[in-house]
């Protein structure tokens, strides 16, 4: 259908809404009449803005704020907790750091350089598996070691922030870690006297490793809780590390004695290690 | 009535679009009406006789919410009301380039007007050449959508 085009009577009314625009225009631009009416509106806008916002918007932004927060708390807390995983680690080699550079003069070299990264790594706990670490012979577990060297780690001895805790057996990336415990580790362990040796076989229990000896060879005075240290002659362990206290003595035979020393370190209570190379 | 509220919703929606796009086009020495089209749109569009009692308030209307001088849009609303009913029936007539480049130029029109009053002493032409081009392939480009689209244009623009 066609539009009706404008009548005079339009054409009348258009002139004079053009008429009253222009005048309109040139009142505001010369004696800024409306500046009240632009303000109160402007005014009305910014604080409906505003009441809208904190009706609608800030509710949502300050619940995703809290939720933010509450992410970043925790994000630092484990930072936190790795740092101080990480201080403690390196306040075991630094109490111990006599028993472990003992063997290879390596405390001149420490003292020296004063650089750990030399032959101390922080490693971290990717796997072990904690039904079999209490029920079974097989104690391992599988750590990653943080290093930009492309070293061999195998032979290394690993450590948490309370002691020794197994060695490296194997591995490029992820790095397998035959603990004390298991049953086909061997610890070479003296007392502080010096006048025992005994090598500690894996008792494949947890906490507790087991040695076997002759009275007859050694006659040193066992105890419930005396303290038994590495002997160092594995060339694995340093030597003089504390390693755990005697537990229990199985006099099952004359000529065997069966000693089981509870060990200090729980393998599992940390989840960032320290590894060393002597 | 309620055809009137949906326009003017509409006019504040463009106006408030116009605003944030103002400050990336102007980079680029561009203005682009984006409430003066789409007002003009609506009036192409519209069968009816468009009031030109309605033009003149959404035109005041326009004025207070973009803070520019009274009278400036209500002006110009007006005057593109009495042109597009004026030519109404003129536009059947015409190709679809021929729109684009009425709208096009109106449009550059609004812009050079607008600039002389809010912005007289720094007025550009650069600015209103590329904002007339930018305008009119606008529009041209408005037109073809349903070429492109048509189930999305039934109605014929």
């Amino acid at each position: 259908m066609a539009r009706n085009s404008p009548n005079p009577g339009q054409k009348i009314l258009y002139f004079l809404l053009i008429c009253i625009s222009i005048s309109i225009l040139y009142v505001d631009i010369k004696t800024n009449t409306f500046s009240g009416i632009k303000n109160n509106f402007k005014s009305v806008k910014i604080s409906s803005k505003y009441l809208l916002k904190s009706i609608t918007v800030d509710p949502v932004t300050s619940l995703i704020d809290l939720l933010n927060f509450k992410n970043d708390l925790i994000t630092e807390n484990k930072k936190l907790k790795q740092e101080l995983d990480q201080s403690r680690v390196e306040n075991y080699l630094i109490l111990n750091e006599k028993n472990i550079f003992k063997t290879k003069d390596g405390l001149d070299f420490f003292l020296k350089n004063n650089n750990l990264d030399n032959n101390f790594q922080i490693a971290k706990l990717k796997e072990i598996n904690p039904n079999v670490f209490k029920c079974c012979d097989r104690h391992r577990m599988f750590i990653e070691i943080f290093s930009d060297e492309k070293e061999i780690f195998s032979e290394s001895f690993v450590f948490n922030n309370s002691g020794i805790i197994g060695q490296v057996i194997d591995g490029k990336k992820i790095h397998e870690v035959i603990l004390l415990t298991d049953i086909s580790h061997s610890t070479p362990v003296k007392t502080k006297s010096n006048n025992f040796y005994c090598n500690a076989q894996g008792s494949g229990k947890s906490d507790y490793i087991k040695c076997n000896y002759n009275p007859l060879v050694w006659d040193e005075k066992m105890f419930i809780g005396k303290i038994f240290y590495t002997s160092g002659l594995g060339g694995i362990y340093p030597s003089g590390v504390k390693i755990g206290t005697l537990d229990k003595i199985n006099e099952g035979d004359v000529n065997k004695i069966e000693l089981e020393i509870r060990l200090i370190a729980n393998p599992i209570s940390d989840d960032l290690l320290g590894v060393i190379s002597l | 009535m309620r055809e009137l509220f949906k326009k003017i919703l509409l006019i504040i929606i463009a106006s408030y679009i116009e605003s944030i796009f103002y400050l990336y086009l102007i980079n680029i020495y561009v203005i682009f009406p984006i409430t003066f089209l789409l007002y003009s749109f609506l009036i192409y569009k519209t069968d009816k006789f468009n009031n030109v009692i309605e033009a003149f308030f959404i035109g005041l209307l326009v004025d207070l919410i973009s803070g520019t001088y009274f009278g400036t849009n209500a002006l110009l609303f007006c005057l593109m009301s009495y042109l597009i009913n004026l030519n109404s029936n003129s536009f059947k007539l015409f190709s679809y380039l021929q729109v684009c480049l009425f709208f096009g130029i109106t449009s550059s029109a609004y812009v050079g007007f607008t600039q002389m009053i809010l912005n007289l002493y720094n007025f550009s032409y650069i600015i209103l050449f590329t904002s007339a081009l930018f305008n009119i392939l606008f529009c041209i480009f408005i037109a073809m959508l349903p070429i492109y689209f048509p189930r999305f244009f039934s109605r014929k623009i």
